[in-house]
């Protein structure tokens, strides 16, 4: 397990909380004007550009979202220094025509922000022909990757079919994307019934496809289950952070000590990944924040894991 | 690892967010904060470490003395409470508390909110989402204490949600027994016109939640607790106004990036946000607040 937390960390949280303790006589607003005058910003002197693993464009079925026009989430991801977004297609989840929803993100992604999105196409190995599709998105649409929906396309991990794309797209190089939430299903549309992806059955496909890049979306802890420490240790599999939660949630999540997973996701496992437009980017990013994390480990997640996947 | 919580290694305003001492400004209360859930006083402590780090100036513990089991806290040891206790007198000045109740034992509730609110440090009540007998806040039964909750001047926060299920399938249907809905909170609502009442979670699904509680202005609309939805807060805003809104951070189970993302995501004014993060709720608790002697 890799972890960059140093052993005095908890001392210094011990201390912290004496130190922070201490002015409790003093009136609220005074202690906190005090902290605004200490807590100047601090800091490094680059700011490197972040990669997010986890956009779609177009219209999400069941809500107008605020930046559903390509235009206006380039803008708002570029405001947050976001320069690479891999991009899904919303239609892909409920529609079954996914070269027409394939060529049209093609198209969107050539045309529209100055290449800042990277179309992800999707496939369902479920279905009719899948093949087909998985070449089109390789050869004709050029995409370094695909995203599949098994929740909403109604196939498991174990299924057969899914095995042999793993496969094959590893023979071409491309980085697979398991959804394994879009939303909360607390709240989903009533006439939607879809139960949570097993990723138990992962492990054993990807002990045989050791070359496979294959990335988790909003994967949050519960989704998991107790398969973090196979995944991490028996897998390369990657993990996006916008579904990690909890106070202090990467750091937690590094250490093994994030209460709603199962184990310690290393930051080299972790990617920069927002579910923008359906979360707000600004979710994710101060993520980043929230945790003490050092340069190093920010470097990581912004941009170079990502990088190492699709260059 | 940075020794101080204040320390960064990139500066947020270079990524479009505000820094600490931007939220600091904001001047940031959390209705929601779940540090003494379970772990008591030593995980509070240890989560300080977070709150200090997003600039949260006060936290109000919606769990004093109390849980989803046992609500009303007979279980808690005598010395538990009583360490409980000196802690909320000693840090009133950064953690207020809440107590939750149970709706299906109201002359226990009622006794419960006499020891920690009239008699104690506390400034609320909590309804939490499901009780051991089943019964949500709009029955009857549970009017007595909404009736003592309206003369302590106490802050009433009532978890509310809509949870897809049951048969048929329908927003609410598969909601815990005693689980509130907002259609719960805004039958008390009206019941109850001079009582204040926070409606958690903005009742789940906040497209729904925020549209049953919508017609009573007594209704304050909190929206922790679910994933950060874009457009949640314009909408909310939209329907009911800057005013009615409540921040809660519900950590440590949720981070602050969720919740803080949830306002920083809506076109909104320094004004309009600083209402939102603290302003409102402080205007809502100014009249409990005084009677204690705590300063806003």
């Amino acid at each position: 397990m890799t972890t960059d937390r140093k052993p005095e960390t908890a001392l210094n949280r011990r201390n912290f909380v004496q130190t922070l303790l201490l002015p409790a006589a003093l009136p609220v607003a005074a202690a906190l004007a005090d902290s605004a005058v200490i807590a100047a910003a601090p800091l490094a002197g680059s700011s490197p550009d972040i990669i997010d693993c986890n956009v779609h464009l177009f219209d999400w079925p069941f809500r107008k979202l605020k930046y559903a026009r390509t235009s206006a989430l380039a803008a708002k991801l570029r405001r947050h220094r976001i320069t690479r977004a891999w991009a899904g297609n919303f239609e892909a989840v409920l529609h079954t025509q996914f070269d027409a929803a394939n060529r049209r993100l093609a198209d969107e992604c050539r045309t529209q922000a100055d290449n800042l999105f990277v179309p992800i196409g999707t496939v369902n190995p479920a279905g009719p022909d899948w093949e087909e599709d998985l070449r089109r998105c390789h050869e004709q649409y050029r995409m370094p990757g695909l995203r599949l929906y098994p929740a909403y396309h109604g196939y498991g991990l174990e299924h057969p079919e899914f095995v042999k794309l793993v496969a094959e797209a590893t023979k071409r190089g491309l980085v697979v994307q398991i959804v394994l939430r879009m939303e909360d299903e607390r709240c989903h549309h009533p006439a939607l019934v879809i139960g949570p992806v097993d990723v138990g059955p992962l492990v054993a496909v990807l002990r045989a496809q050791p070359r496979a890049k294959v990335q988790l979306i909003n994967a949050g802890g519960r989704l998991l289950g107790n398969r973090v420490t196979a995944l991490v240790r028996e897998t390369s599999v990657t993990f996006d952070i916008a579904a990690v939660e909890g106070n202090g949630g990467l750091d937690q999540l590094m250490q093994g000590k994030n209460y709603s997973y199962t184990g310690a996701i290393p930051v080299e496992r972790l990617v920069f990944g927002s579910h923008a437009p359906f979360f707000p980017c600004e979710s994710a990013l101060l993520k980043l924040f929230e945790s003490p994390l050092q340069l190093a480990q920010l470097e990581k997640l912004m941009h170079a894991n990502a990088a190492s996947i699709i260059g | 690892m940075p020794a101080s919580p204040r320390d960064f290694a990139l500066n947020p305003a270079a990524y479009g967010l505000p820094t600490r001492d931007d939220l600091v400004k904001l001047r940031i209360w959390d209705i929601h904060y779940h540090g003494f859930f379970r772990g008591g006083i030593a995980a509070h402590e240890e989560n300080l470490f977070y709150v200090e780090r997003m600039g949260v100036e006060r936290m109000l513990s919606l769990d004093i003395a109390g849980s989803p089991e046992d609500p009303l806290g007979n279980t808690i040891a005598p010395e538990r409470k009583r360490e409980l206790r000196e802690y909320l007198v000693k840090h009133a000045d950064r953690v207020s508390g809440l107590i939750p109740i149970d709706p299906g034992q109201p002359l226990e509730s009622c006794r419960k909110m006499e020891e920690w609110i009239a008699h104690g440090p506390c400034v609320g009540i909590k309804y939490f989402g499901g009780n051991p007998l089943g019964i949500v806040c709009s029955h009857p039964n549970n009017d007595a204490i909404i009736r003592l909750a309206g003369e302590m001047k106490a802050l009433v926060y009532i978890h509310a949600w809509l949870q897809v299920g049951g048969e048929p399938r329908r927003p609410g249907g598969k909601n815990a027994p005693g689980e509130a809905t907002p259609h719960d909170v805004a039958q008390l609502a009206a019941r109850f016109p001079q009582v204040n009442f926070i409606c958690g979670h903005s009742g789940g699904d906040w497209e729904l939640g925020v549209r049953y509680v919508r017609p009573f202005e007594n209704v304050y609309i909190e929206f922790s607790g679910s994933d950060p939805h874009s457009g949640q807060v314009d909408f909310t805003v939209a329907e009911v106004g800057v005013d009615r809104l409540i921040w809660g951070g519900h950590g440590p189970s949720r981070c602050y990036s969720t919740e803080l993302a949830k306002v920083l995501d809506a076109d909104l004014t320094f004004e309009q946000q600083f209402a939102i993060f603290g302003g409102n709720l402080r205007r809502l608790a100014t009249p409990i607040f005084r009677d204690k002697g705590i300063q806003l």
